[in-house]
């Protein structure tokens, strides 16, 4: 039997990693002091929070959804974070202290990230057992978080986090080694590992690629989703103690215009917006390929408003490119059949 | 091939030899067909005869690869869907498609509103108009109300309307009634009778054979992509229609029962409204059950209320003596029940995804380790043993599944029902689109499965292969079973299978 | 009353609920505040409905043909940034060439309509996404202006831009009543967004085009079908959504008097809302352009309403989000019972079953 390789599948679907290799080479020469140790650390370092929620929405993604409002649960999980761990103080010149609760870390960690996957757990609820539209409701949920947000913090800045809390996002391993960095690393493996190893990532895949065959082979997408977004809702909370972390104060609209960045990287690694395919592994490339452009854009001195439409414009094409991919993949007919012309198959009754 | 004909009315289209074949496929052979001005032409036969690659033909959407169209008397060198519409052609499909959100009347002047001197839409004119051109036609609907609104048989009369208004002359209906309620069934005929009078023709193909005595004038059977004959209604007998639609031929391949006496399925007094009613059966191990029936007669609809996919209604089911609680289908599965799809595009496998995983999406339970990591080590012997045994044609197991051939997509599906285990496999149009070979190979699965002992239920409108399949076969039309043929008794004929699944009122008497 | 009567009534009233809510909104907030029913106010609720409304206006052509474009904000932004360049000396932010005003007017419609058929040319030639491609433009353009803008905010506040700002902050009329604190003032505006909303009703309900648009929302593949030019009208509504962003940006930068790279940043979901509210429906074919209209009046009012009750401007944000979703459920609710009716119907009508009569057969 002949083997029938898809050659042009294959190079679409794992084109990222020669991208990747080919912008390094030509980063590497072109621009000085690129390719030293710290800066490799600083591209990671930027890669990781990024990183995080390229992973919960690669998720959302494969299961042919989309999750607009992780941004705004990292805005709020940051706010509500210092929130409750700093002392109080007055508000003054545009910054402010928590409200004086003072919790420990211990504490503020496990409940920012429980309020991340409630926040998730809620999206799917809505979109799977209401049938509501899944951009309209995220979109929506968007708006409430960050208004929650602005809310608490009053438009505030709020620094100072304890150092415990900061661990993740600033400390480092022996000194040189970014713990963000290490963590992030570790997640992408694990998450990788769950998604092409495990039952549950069978079932996001299936449930992404044709909810209605899953159903029928017994998988049931109602769970499946509810799961995936409550996830994608953890892994943003958990990107929002890392940037905190990192940051040390909170910032108020925190995370605004991520979405795109995160979605971007991710389809730019081969994770399709429609569903179904894509490999965790594969978003990571697109992570770290913006990641290094970003990277060069900021050594090679550019305005950095322009890097933002650098960005978008890369972020577009990568769109085009899934666009074109999606109708080569699924042979979608060029020519549109008229309405009125009896089916192409014959059917059976 | 006799062509009575019934009146000099002119010819508006016709055919002569033509044939078109698609690769292993002969579709339509030799074909004559002619249509007349003003006549209700009817077309009959079994699913797969070629009666969509007629219509294809007419349509201007099928290229003949041999074979002449004339139309009013002039060669079409060329068929095109523009140039076939343009002559008249039109077809109204099963489920009309409309602007739904819209009303009436801008569904009937679509694109082309009337406006008054300044250029704008004259609304008062737009309601006036469309109401006008629909009562001549005899149509009486609300040209205010939204397409949304209307029912199906008033939807399907305004697309017959439609087409007339964009000058159709001949209007293809493709099986209007199966979808419709009796008393509506009475109103488009009664606006069909009137449009007949008006010189307009039609084409109707339809399954209740009933209807093409209520309606037709003259008659054409189809089988196996070929014109059996064309004759007057009034002429030809039920039998005779039958004969022709089923042919003399017997399937050639015939299984070897394997019956035992425990009962594995019991279904009592089913009953879903709207699908169907007071439906009792029983199946048992190792045995073949046919269960046949028309669109609408309720045949799909039990199979997938079985399996958890719809609702199931009233009444009790029986899997080994114990009830069928499944309301999903992961229940249906884990209790027992595995249920082939008709479209295995839609629900049968995962196109996107490898062969390995198709086969193994209802059984991974079993091949998992601890934290639901899948054990590749169990999993590819698993499937391999499924690929040899069913001799699934594949590069391998990492193949998408949407790029093998609709045969050996269909031998995936029954893969990774077979590793269910289950006890009852019901199976819906296990053959569609599936070659001759294939075909063949999915017959012997069968026949393996049911030596095993597993009751087995097959849906399919194929009645020559299920005679050589069934032990029973059952035949229901509109939601009741009506007919039960055995192979026991040596009833089981094709023509009167068909004449019970087709004509329901036909039914001989049992 | 028969099915048909009531389902008509029913629609009637779910198309045209928002006037109901509209006179509600009104009534409630005149008698929680004092301070509501006043010229000042009123006047502050004419001016708060001209660049949402001419935003929503936007919208609501792209969603009745079932589509999306969330790049107007963004455009807003960018057409005002680049106008504030074309228009003011370099030693005040802008490049210097200082055009006469009846040029950059043009040039910043063009513009918009420039946006415009670039998204609906990838949308209808290219295939992407509709959502998709005006997410990417409503990052880009943002970014863009950002890069275009100079280090400090371009003002317009002088008398030589008096002409540019009269569009967003001229008044047309000044009404003083007795025994009334305070004078009416009717913005241009205001004024200017009510026509325009009058004329889009014509255009989407008057005109063939207009009813075009509707019928590719009801079905495109029917609607070519019956000879409509579909890619061609798409890519027409897009631009008109770009040249009303592209005034909503003139509007903006008159009323403010200031260009800055932050205008109409956010206020995507109080357009999305407003027109939801307002009757749009995302899945297109519904809803007419008043309604929308109506939306954005109900939210002007709330707007005004609540932040003259003290209401915090924050909460008034998370409250909007709650209420984008409520009309989305309302929306969705809304298609899915006229879709079912004609499903009642049918099974109403189906012979089978009749003999059991067990409720829920």
């Amino acid at each position: 039997m002949r083997q029938q390789i898809d050659w042009v599948g294959f190079v679409l679907n794992n084109f990222i990693w020669f991208v990747l290799l080919a912008t390094l080479i030509l980063f590497a020469i072109a621009i000085p002091d690129y390719f030293t140790f710290s800066n490799v650390v600083n591209i990671l370092i930027t890669a990781s929070v990024l990183g995080v929620l390229v992973i919960g929405q690669s998720l959302v993604l494969i299961a042919r959804k989309l999750d607009l409002s992780a941004e705004g649960t990292l805005s709020l999980v940051t706010v509500l974070a210092a929130y409750i761990m700093l002392p109080f103080r007055d508000f003054t010149a545009g910054q402010a202290g928590g409200n004086g609760w003072e919790l420990n870390p211990v504490i503020v960690v496990p409940i920012i990230l429980a309020l991340g996957a409630f926040i998730g757990f809620i999206n799917g609820v809505l979109i799977m057992q209401f049938k509501m539209n899944f951009f309209i409701v995220t979109l929506a949920m968007q708006l409430v978080l960050r208004g929650a947000a602005l809310v608490i913090s009053e438009g505030a800045i709020m620094p100072g986090t304890p150092d415990a809390f900061n661990w993740l996002g600033s400390g480092r391993l022996l000194d040189i080694i970014p713990v963000s960095v290490v963590t992030t690393l570790a997640m992408y493996l694990v998450f990788s590992y769950l998604m092409s190893s495990s039952r549950f990532g069978r079932e996001v895949y299936a449930v992404g690629a044709n909810e209605e065959a899953a159903r029928a082979a017994g998988f049931n997408p109602t769970r499946t989703v509810i799961i995936v977004y409550t996830l994608s809702g953890l892994l943003a909370a958990f990107a929002g103690w890392m940037l905190l972390g990192r940051l040390t104060s909170s910032v108020p609209n925190l995370g605004a215009g991520y979405t795109l960045n995160v979605v971007a990287a991710a389809v730019i690694g081969g994770v399709s917006l429609k569903g179904g395919e894509g490999s965790i592994i594969g978003a990571f490339a697109g992570v770290l390929l913006l990641a290094m452009i970003n990277n060069a854009l900021n050594l090679m001195d550019v305005n950095p408003f322009w890097v933002n439409a650098v960005r978008g414009v890369i972020i577009l094409i990568a769109l085009i490119i899934d666009a074109l991919k999606t109708r080569y993949k699924r042979r979608a007919p060029l020519v549109r059949p008229s309405a009125s012309a009896p089916p192409l198959e014959p059917k059976r009754t | 091939m006799a062509n009575t004909l019934i009146s000099d009315a002119p010819v508006i289209i016709s055919m002569r030899g033509v044939t078109k074949t698609y690769p292993g496929v002969v579709a339509l052979a030799d074909a004559d067909f002619d249509v007349r001005r003003g006549e209700i032409h009817g077309l009959v036969g079994k699913n797969g005869a070629g009666k969509s690659t007629l219509m294809g033909v007419l349509m201007g959407i099928r290229q003949p690869d041999a074979g002449v169209v004339t139309v009013d008397g002039s060669e079409i060198k060329h068929l095109t869907p523009q140039l076939m519409g343009n002559l008249g052609v039109a077809y109204v499909p099963q489920h009309v498609k409309m602007l739904n959100t819209l009303t009436v009347a801008e569904n009937v002047l679509a694109g082309n509103l009337p406006k008054n001197g300044l250029g704008i839409v004259d609304w008062r004119a737009v309601y006036q108009d469309s109401q006008d051109r629909l009562g001549k036609l005899g149509l009486n609907i609300d040209v205010r109300k939204t397409v949304e609104g209307l029912s199906l048989a008033e939807q399907t009369m305004l697309a017959i309307a439609k087409a007339l208004f964009s000058n159709a002359r001949m209007i293809i209906l493709d099986e209007p009634t199966a979808v419709l309620p009796r008393k509506d069934k009475n109103l488009l005929f009664g606006f069909v009778r009137s449009l007949k009078a008006q010189d307009v023709a039609f084409v109707y193909i339809s399954h209740h054979l009933e209807e093409i005595f209520e309606i037709c004038d003259r008659v054409t059977i189809m089988r196996d992509g070929r014109i059996i004959e064309t004759r007057a209604v009034a002429e030809i007998t039920v039998p005779e229609l039958i004969r022709g639609m089923v042919g003399e031929t017997v399937g050639e391949f015939q299984r070897d029962p394997s019956l035992t006496n425990e009962e594995v399925l019991r279904v009592d007094t089913l009953s879903r409204r709207g699908s169907y009613e007071e439906v009792s059966f029983s199946v048992r191990r190792g045995e073949v059950v046919g269960l046949c029936g028309l669109q609408g007669s309720g045949v799909g609809e039990l199979a997938k209320a079985l399996f958890g996919l719809e609702r199931r209604g009233v009444g009790e089911v029986y899997i080994d003596g114990k009830p069928l609680t499944a309301e999903t289908p992961r229940e249906a599965l884990d209790q027992g029940v595995a249920y082939l799809p008709d479209d295995r595009h839609k629900l049968g496998m995962v196109g996107l995804r490898p062969l390995r995983e198709n086969v193994t999406y209802s059984v991974l339970e079993r091949m998992t380790r601890g934290l639901g990591i899948v054990s590749r080590g169990t999993e590819r012997p698993l499937v391999q043993g499924y690929i040899d045994k069913l001799g699934i044609v594949t590069p391998g197991q990492e193949q998408k599944a949407n790029l093998l051939s609709g045969g050996n997509q269909q031998k995936v599906v029954f893969a990774r029902l077979a590793a269910t285990q289950p006890k009852v496999l019901m199976l819906h149009e296990p053959t569609q689109g599936v070659d001759v070979r294939a075909k063949v190979d999915i017959f012997n699965i069968v026949t393996d499965l049911s030596k095993q002992g597993v009751g087995i239920v097959i849906v399919s409108s194929e009645v020559r292969e299920l005679v050589g399949l069934c032990d029973r076969i059952l035949v229901m039309y509109q939601g009741k079973i009506i007919a039960e043929f055995t192979r026991a008794n040596a009833d089981m004929k094709p023509e009167d299978i068909l004449l019970a699944i087709e004509g329901g009122a036909y039914a001989p008497a049992n | 009353m028969s099915q048909g009567v009531l389902n008509r009534l029913f629609s009637a009233i779910i198309d045209n609920l928002i006037w109901v809510f509209v006179v509600i909104a009104f009534i409630a907030f005149s008698l929680l505040s004092d301070a509501f029913l006043t010229p000042f106010s009123i006047g502050n609720i004419l001016l708060r409905i001209a660049t949402l409304g001419l935003l929503v206006l936007s919208q609501s052509y792209t969603f009745i043909t079932g589509n999306f474009d969330l790049s107007v904000e963004s455009t807003l932004a960018f057409v005002a940034m680049v106008a504030g360049l074309l228009l003011v000396s370099d030693v005040a932010g802008g490049l210097g060439i200082m055009l006469p005003i009846n040029i950059v007017i043009p040039i910043m419609l063009v513009i918009g309509a420039l946006i415009g058929l670039f998204n609906g040319f990838l949308i209808t030639k290219v295939g992407v996404n509709n959502l998709i491609v005006t997410i990417a433009m409503l990052f880009i353009l943002r970014g863009a202006t950002y890069g275009i803008s100079p280090g400090t905010s371009i003002s317009f506040g002088g008398e030589e831009f008096a002409a540019f700002t009269w569009l967003g902050g001229g008044t047309l009329a000044r009404f003083s009543f007795e025994n009334v604190r305070g004078n009416l003032v009717i913005p241009v505006a205001g004024v200017f967004v009510i026509l325009a909303f009058i004329i889009a009703y014509i255009h989407t309900r008057y005109t063939q085009f207009g009813r075009n648009m509707y019928a590719i929302g009801a079905d495109a593949e029917v609607a070519r079908a019956s000879g409509i030019n579909v890619d061609r009208t798409l890519i027409i509504v897009y631009m008109i959504a770009g040249v009303c962003a592209a005034l909503a940006g003139l509007i903006s930068a008159g009323r403010l008097q200031t260009a800055t790279p932050t205008m109409g940043d956010g206020v995507i979901f109080s357009v999305h809302a407003a027109a939801i509210i307002g009757g749009m429906s995302i899945y297109g074919g519904r809803g007419n352009v008043l309604g929308a209209f109506g939306g954005v009046l109900l939210w002007s009012i709330l707007d005004n309403g609540l932040n003259i009750m003290g209401v915090s401007p924050f909460w008034i944000e998370v409250s909007r989000g709650g209420l984008l979703l409520f009309s989305i459920a309302i929306d969705a609710l809304r298609v899915r019972y006229q879709r079912r009716v004609a499903l009642r119907q049918s099974l109403a009508e189906s012979t089978i079953g009749l003999q059991d009569a067990r409720a829920g057969a």
